[in-house]
């Protein structure tokens, strides 16, 4: 991402990317016994924030590595919510069996996201329709009540994973853990393919990179559908963390915070995705929480990023050290 | 019955068209559209609630300080924020502004929470009739207000020099700079510009909907919406398209359901832009390599 720096091709000594590899599997371990640290509540912050890895892994997808301006993620991540809530009501499913639903459901949504997106609507007309998708999809969980329980939503029945139920955060936590890490691992495989430089060429110029043989449409979909299928799961997660769904929870609002936390972490990189979930969801707690501070803090950290860093907290990490840096994301 | 339908729609695309126009110039000048203009609408409609309601003063005074006001802030808002950034990605730029949006809502909420406020009106309610037709007095103040506003707008961008110089700068910034026109503050000032419409835009609009932190974003996709119908850039397109929203919604909500007056404006902009991507009246823009 970083414009001064000289542009060469892919990769490094392969021995430092070996032990930056190794240095990942670290963290994972280290987190593990974190529940025998916290307390219910401050667990249930850690897991909100594995929940919102895969969100912000989705929306950073389609916004930062293939630079299309959608506004449809806060869409996604609700369906794939109420695929979870409405499969578990409905047809009594135990939540894990839901999990792969509300993922392909939330990639269906996506694909049919990238269909005006194959049309030729671009920057600021896609931002407007997909933001428009988004109210509209609220709208639906209002009116459709039957399914949907209306404007007072619905509970959530308790989750279980493989018949292990989920009663205490600490549980939920090695789930959650294990799904974000999934993702993680899973959209890191995808950039490093012939797909995660076609985003990057997509997003430098469109029509060089169809000029030069790659099938653009063909990728934007994908890109689409993987983004819409990782932010589904986020939805799938939040439904078995927060176990109440209603429409206010998916509104512009639910989008900022989204937004921020991609903003926040680093355009186009998957270590800033993760540390935007992680920096977003804690800061309301910091911070005293009133109606509204919420919104002007991101407000306002949104512009002091794009001011002043413009490549995010993760362009200040991989300063500090270069095994922070994203090795599919030089340009 | 349609009549009236179609005479109340047409006060209330009024409203619909303000705001499509305001974001309209400041497309037109600088090519930015505008994500925080919804909430700088609903910033319009505060400052005259403090002006107003807080200290007390005459309306017609409120309203011409709080259009300053928010004159001000779009200048600054330029000048501050979107300058260092101008040479970027576009995409920043709409980031930004966004960001911006969020702000002011943020800053409303807390001082104002989430209470619904309504705007004294100040000039008597009245209703004519012209035949069966039902009109208010806000029918009546929110079209005369817009239409006076679009001749000012008209006689600036077609008689005045200024519209030469949107005109030279909306096709090429380094030829109208090359010129002798200075685009840097030609850009704050129009910022200015289409935040203080928007403040206008905003006051009449808290006459007959309830003000709440949350007003910026229905504004801004209504506003979209009109501006879709319309085309991009264009202003008569987004007086037309707003008028037309504004009437859709009423025969809309009327034979086939209320529930669909509230998503006839998304409705629009994905069925418009899936059919025609540069909207209605919009040129087919090309792709440059």
């Amino acid at each position: 991402m970083s414009g001064g720096t000289a542009k060469l091709p892919q990769g490094d000594a392969p021995a430092a990317s070996w032990r930056g590899r190794r240095a990942f599997w670290l963290v994972p371990l280290l987190l593990l016994p974190v529940p025998a640290l916290l307390n219910q509540y401050q667990q249930y912050v850690v897991n909100m924030m594995l929940m919102y890895v895969p969100v912000a892994v989705g929306f950073n997808l389609v916004v930062g590595n293939l630079g299309l301006l959608a506004f449809s993620n806060v869409a996604f991540f609700g369906i794939g919510a109420y695929t979870t809530g409405v499969l578990m009501l409905q047809a009594g499913l135990p939540w894990w069996m839901t999990i792969i639903p509300a993922g392909l459901m939330g990639a269906i949504a996506g694909c049919a996201t990238s269909v005006p997106a194959l049309r030729g609507v671009r920057s600021f007309y896609l931002a407007i329709m997909t933001l428009a998708f988004g109210e509209l999809m609220r709208w639906v969980y209002i009116r459709w009540e039957p399914v949907t329980g209306g404007s007072m939503g619905m509970a959530v029945p308790a989750p279980d994973f493989l018949g292990w139920p989920l009663i205490t955060e600490g549980r939920k936590f090695y789930v959650f853990l294990a799904l974000a890490l999934l993702v993680v691992i899973a959209t890191d495989r995808l950039l490093r393919t012939r797909f995660g430089r076609a985003f990057l060429a997509i997003r430098s110029n469109e029509v060089a990179a169809a000029a030069m043989g790659i099938p653009t449409d063909r990728y934007i979909v994908l890109c689409f559908g993987w983004s819409g299928f990782a932010v589904g799961i986020g939805g799938a997660m939040y439904a078995a963390l927060v176990g109440h769904l209603t429409p206010v929870s998916f509104d512009l609002t639910e989008l900022l915070v989204e937004f921020a936390m991609i903003m926040v972490g680093g355009l186009g990189s998957l270590v800033g995705s993760v540390i935007g979930a992680v920096v977003i969801t804690a800061a309301p707690q910091v911070f005293l929480d009133f109606p509204g501070f919420q919104e002007l803090v991101f407000g306002v950290l949104i512009i002091l990023v794009l001011l002043f860093l413009p490549n995010g907290l993760a362009s200040l990490l991989a300063r500090l050290h270069p095994g922070f840096r994203d090795r599919y994301h030089r340009e | 019955m349609l009549a009236q339908l179609v005479v109340s729609g047409v006060a209330a695309g009024m409203l619909y068209a303000l705001v499509a126009l305001s974001m309209t110039v400041v497309y037109r000048a600088t090519t930015v559209v505008n994500f925080g203009h919804g909430d700088m609408v609903a910033a319009g409609a505060y400052a005259v609630l403090v002006f107003a309601v807080g200290l007390g003063m005459p309306f017609a005074a409120a309203l011409a300080l709080a259009t300053a006001v928010l004159f001000l802030f779009g200048v600054l808002l330029q000048r501050v924020l979107l300058q260092p950034i101008i040479a970027g990605p576009h995409l920043s730029l709409a980031m930004m502004v966004l960001a911006v949006g969020f702000t002011l809502r943020g800053a409303e909420r807390l001082e104002w929470g989430n209470e619904v406020i309504n705007l004294a009106r100040p000039y008597p309610r009245g209703v004519f009739m012209l035949g069966s037709v039902v009109v208010t007095m806000d029918d009546v103040v929110i079209t005369g207000c817009v239409l006076a506003l679009l001749l000012v707008l008209f006689v600036v961008f077609h008689v005045t020099p200024i519209g030469r110089i949107i005109q030279a700068v909306f096709q090429t910034e380094r030829g109208a700079a090359l010129v002798g026109i200075n685009v840097r503050a030609f850009h704050a000032v129009m910022w200015g510009a289409g935040a203080a419409l928007g403040a206008i835009g905003g006051v009449l609009l808290a006459l007959i909907v309830p003000l709440t932190p949350d007003m910026g974003q229905w504004v801004l996709l209504q506003g979209f919406a009109a501006m879709t119908i319309g085309g991009f850039g264009s202003l008569y397109g987004a007086l037309v398209g707003g008028v037309l929203l504004g009437m859709m919604q009423n025969v809309l909500g009327f034979y086939v359901g209320t529930v669909f007056i509230d998503i006839t404006a998304y409705l629009v902009i994905i069925l418009v832009l899936l059919i025609r991507p540069n909207g209605l009246f919009g040129r087919q823009s090309t792709v440059r390599v």
